[in-house]
């Protein structure tokens, strides 16, 4: 069973890394012809492109850091805020962000697109991190509210106590022992950012500016017979390895952050 | 002496810096057009220093390739200098701003030395809009082996298939392009034409007064679709005799070009509607009809020569760039005979000059000339309204469900009718009277 | 200093509102109007002429099967494989955490990148999966190109990339469970099965409702897939509402109608959801 799992999990994957190394002229040869060839003439033409492959990738990590401080510096205040409340309030904003955690961010992208016309938000991947902080929060403040319901009110009432005020109590005991969720926050919110494709693709249109998933539906848009699939299979490999390592390294804080959103949620 | 050596080189350098660089003229094509056209573009750019044609290769899909120019154009980012435009794509960008005229450089009277069929679609409103390269017409391709005279009329059509078929002599008598796609709707256009209806009817004039507020009106659309006239429910009710009669495969609504012409190649239909690509690939197949076929005219009009759907492609410039003057040479050299001419002879591409029609060298060369120049006498257009794309879905659907389900053209054309009156009027607002 | 706290709140949920509310009651207004190409993107009122469009287009209707038998099969088999997983990975055993690492790769990727491999993998006839029906002395398969099937591969692709985060939250609620129950069933002789249709379902019921509206909501919505998979193709088989509504809006540029869509596609999101809450609580009175 465990090993169906891991087939299915990681035989795409690995597929795709096969086929970056293969010429095009093995790709199409009739099932079992020749015997392997490896070139690495896929990732050479990748990573030679106009603009090169790793411009998508810094790209993708500006908008993405840029998105995780914002939503952490507005979720954290929320979640505690939220998390002090009792009663309908509390219930009637936990409900209201589950359903804005929901929604399907696709049906914004036409107001999100007039809003970038009218007040020139286009093109610049920091203005881009603004809706896309926006749509991290409802996650990133249901994850945080958790983590601060954890925190024995004794700890706090101590900090009070001894005379320090909310930012002091924020900075010095409280954050200090969130460290993991927010750790599993970032981590989330940074994913997300990375994945996200409509309102990248309606508000960046110059090819150098492009995010990750835009430039790889843009490749994938221009070619007639010969589709070059090796290439894609290095764009692919090339695509999906930093997150990877981002996963594997941290996994346990994502899993984390998701449990407990959803138990305490 | 190093003195000496020093100063040639600063006066070489002084010279190369003194030469002006290239300008670079980006053009936007889809990928086919541009492998087409990469020998002369960059022979072009050998032959001269001074403009420098950087041809992008767009998606394939033209409608794809007009979604990358139309996202940027929609963040107010010019990303291009010239792209290609299909004919049924112009009055989308004209309506939208996003285009240069081009009359400036020129002249109004550019196209008076075109055939009449390149003529159209490319200005309106006193001005140009693009610079056509190739006119492609629909034309009708037909079995000199079976038949002394090809069909004038879908009467003829009709009782010469009939006869053929029932001689045992051809497996069917008429193959088009009936799938769900815009090919079929270059198919009901024509058959709308050869049985005198009309899709589109253009309103007089708009006005150029709002009479509400007294300021300049918004645009709105001022035509009208007229399926649901008698002469264009006799049209659908003769594309759905074809098929219930058995002259056209019912596999015929699953048809796009290609396998219309596998089976005329394969010499099972006696009558083809097609485009002149097809007559090259007949040769390039090696079917066995390859000399047995002739082109003409599609059917029409008893006494009148049919219209075939116009599809032609030109080149646009692009408002907003930083090279308008040096852009303009380069669309008039891609508009240009020479450019043209070995167009023609390489991929086949129809040409829109009279002189290139009447060259015998070309004539010689590519033999579908005289039939195109003939077809492109008086072709038929397709409705030039921005909202073209959604009425031609709403026709391809009606159409290709009466085929699949064997009937009822009344209904589909009524419904096809109704559906287009609420395009138009949840796109352009209330439609105006028409006279 | 409930005051204070209500403050803190206040610059996120403003953000918020602003843009998850604003866009619905702009796409209100503007589904109202004329605003394409043909009005210089200025509104026009046109009375409702968008609505009765949208009641008869043939095209939206088709489109609105299309993805909803999408979401409900990709949601129905993912509740299946993602409980399945959860169950899994909740045994204890060596190699656990490195096991779930390994299943939440598919949902660490961008749905673009992985959808150009699926591209590849169902590609006829050359990719793997039909070189390996040819090879069996099969005929290949034109998964991508085939319109009555198309879907159920787009599907595929879809189960592939987020059944790890549905096994994920079921993973939770199995390990919410208190073992000491577990424990006391099984002593009393109950099967694993009937453990896990009496004790675990129903306490796990929160669980696949907050799934299940998950990804309803995500699968409705789906775009990236079918944009980069299929492209709405073959012959508009796979064409979804959202990808209609962008079509709309940037290849029509006919924003009105594309608004229009997209107020409809989310009231049928709302119907939906709100159907299954009420499912869920006509079900629970009944078996208390």
């Amino acid at each position: 069973m465990r090993a169906l799992l891991l087939i299915w999990s990681l035989a795409p994957l690995l597929w795709q890394l096969y086929t970056s190394f293969q010429p095009p002229e093995a790709l199409v040869a009739p099932a079992g012809a020749a015997a392997a060839q490896w070139t690495l003439e896929n990732y050479r033409q990748i990573l030679a492109g106009d603009p090169p492959f790793w411009r998508y990738l810094l790209n993708s990590t500006v908008v993405g850091a840029a998105t995780t401080v914002l939503t952490l510096l507005m979720a954290v205040p929320c979640a505690y805020g939220l998390q002090r409340q009792r009663g309908a309030l509390r219930l009637g904003v936990t409900l209201a962000l589950l359903a804005a955690a929901l929604f399907p961010i696709v049906l914004l992208f036409l107001a999100l697109l007039e809003l970038a016309r009218a007040l020139g938000l286009a093109n610049n991947l920091l203005a881009l991190s603004l809706p896309y902080t926006a749509l991290s929060l409802p996650l990133a403040v249901l994850v945080l509210r958790a983590a601060f319901a954890e925190m024995p009110q004794e700890l706090e009432d101590a900090a009070c106590l001894e005379g320090l005020n909310l930012p002091q109590r924020l900075r010095f005991v409280l954050l200090p022992l969130m460290t993991p969720a927010i750790a599993s926050t970032a981590i989330l919110v940074f994913l997300l950012s990375w994945n996200e494709y409509p309102i990248a693709l309606t508000w960046i249109s110059r090819s150098e500016l492009l995010t990750l998933p835009i430039a790889m539906a843009r490749i994938s848009g221009s070619s007639l017979y010969s589709i070059p699939y090796g290439a894609y299979a290095a764009a692919t490999v090339l695509g999906s390895v930093p997150l990877l390592l981002l996963v594997l390294v941290f996994q346990r804080s994502i899993v984390a952050g998701l449990t407990q959103g959803a138990v305490k949620g | 002496m190093g003195l000496l050596l020093a100063l040639l080189i600063a006066c070489l350098v002084a010279v190369a810096r003194a030469q002006p660089r290239p300008v670079p003229i980006r053009v936007l094509m889809p990928a086919s057009f541009a492998d087409a056209t990469a020998e002369q573009v960059r022979d072009f750019n050998q032959s001269q220093g001074r403009l420098r044609i950087k041809v992008a290769r767009g998606p394939v899909d033209t409608d794809a390739m007009a979604d990358l120019a139309i996202s940027s154009l929609l963040l107010g980012d010019t990303p291009y200098d010239a792209m290609l435009v299909d004919i049924s794509q112009l009055t989308k960008f004209v309506a939208a701003d996003w285009l240069e005229p081009l009359e400036g450089w020129f002249g109004n009277d550019y196209f008076e030395a075109m055939v009449p069929g390149a003529r159209l679609g490319n200005a309106s409103d006193g001005h140009i809009w693009r610079l056509p390269f190739t006119a492609d017409i629909g034309l009708l391709y037909w079995r000199t082996d079976l038949m002394e005279q090809p069909p004038q009329t879908p009467e003829q059509l009709v009782v010469m298939s009939r006869d053929l078929q029932r001689q045992g002599k051809v497996r069917w008598g008429y193959i088009w392009q009936g799938r769900q796609y815009e090919g079929l709707s270059c198919v009901v256009l024509e058959t709308l034409d050869a049985f005198g209806a009309r899709w589109w009817r253009p309103a007089a004039t708009a006005p150029a007064v709002d009479p509400a507020t007294g300021g300049a009106a918004a645009m709105r659309e001022t035509g009208s679709t007229q399926l649901d006239s008698p002469a264009a429910e006799r049209a659908a009710a003769w594309l759905d005799k074809l098929v219930t009669t058995g002259i056209t495969p019912e596999a015929v609504a699953n048809y796009a070009e290609a396998e219309a012409l596998g089976t005329f190649a394969a010499g099972d239909a006696a009558l083809m509607r097609n485009w002149p690509y097809a007559w090259r690939e007949l040769e390039r197949m090696g079917s066995p009809v390859v000399g047995k076929v002739g082109v003409t005219t599609v059917v029409g009009r008893p006494g009148q020569q049919g219209s075939g759907t116009l599809g032609s492609w030109g080149l646009s410039m692009l408002a907003g760039g930083p090279h308008p003057t040096e852009t303009a040479e380069v669309i008039r050299w891609f508009s240009g005979p020479e450019f043209q001419r070995r167009m023609a002879v390489s991929a086949g591409y129809p040409p829109t000059w009279e002189s290139l029609y009447e060259d015998e060298e070309l004539r010689r060369q590519v033999p579908l000339l005289a039939v195109e120049r003939q077809a492109l006498q008086n072709p038929v257009e397709r409705p030039p309204t921005p909202l073209y794309a959604q009425l031609s879905d709403v026709v391809q659907r009606q159409v290709n469900g009466m085929l699949t389900r064997h009937g009822d053209p009344g209904t589909s054309m009524a419904r096809a009718q109704r559906q287009s009156e609420l395009v138009l009027r949840s796109a352009a607002g209330t439609p105006q009277e028409v006279p | 200093m409930s005051g204070i706290n209500a403050l803190l709140m206040l610059p996120a949920l403003l953000l918020l509102a602003a843009t998850f509310l604003l866009p619905m009651v702009r796409y209100a207004w503007m589904s109202g109007h004329a605003s394409s190409v043909v009005t210089g993107l200025m509104a026009i009122p046109n009375g409702g002429a968008n609505w009765q469009r949208l009641l008869q287009d043939a095209r939206f209707w088709q489109d609105a099967f299309q993805t909803l038998r999408f979401a409900i099969t990709s949601v129905g088999l993912e509740l299946v494989l993602g409980l399945s997983i959860a169950l899994l990975l909740h045994q204890p055993r060596r190699g656990r955490g490195l096991l779930r690492a390994i299943t939440l790769l598919p949902w660490a990727l961008p749905t673009t990148v992985m959808a150009l491999g699926w591209r590849w993998i169902l590609n006829d006839p050359h990719g793997p999966i039909n070189a390996l029906i040819i090879r069996l002395g099969g005929d290949s398969y034109g998964f991508l190109i085939t319109p009555s099937t198309t879907w159920l591969f787009t599907v595929l692709a879809d189960v592939w990339k987020t059944t790890p985060f549905v096994a994920l939250l079921l993973l939770a609620g199995l390990q919410s469970i208190p073992t000491d129950m577990v424990e006391a069933l099984t002593l009393e002789g109950a099967s694993r099965w009937q453990i896990l249709r009496r004790l675990t379902l129903p306490l796990l019921m929160p669980f696949i409702t907050l799934a299940l509206l998950f990804r309803l909501a995500q699968a409705l919505g789906v775009f990236d897939l079918i944009q980069i998979l299929t492209r709405g193709g073959p012959a508009g088989s796979t064409e979804s509402l959202a990808f209609y509504a962008y079509l709309n809006a940037m290849r029509f540029l006919d924003f009105g109608y594309s608004a229009t869509v997209m107020l409809a596609t989310f009231a049928l999101l709302v119907l939906l959801s709100l159907g299954w809450i009420l499912l869920q609580r006509v079900g629970s009175r009944r078996t208390a």
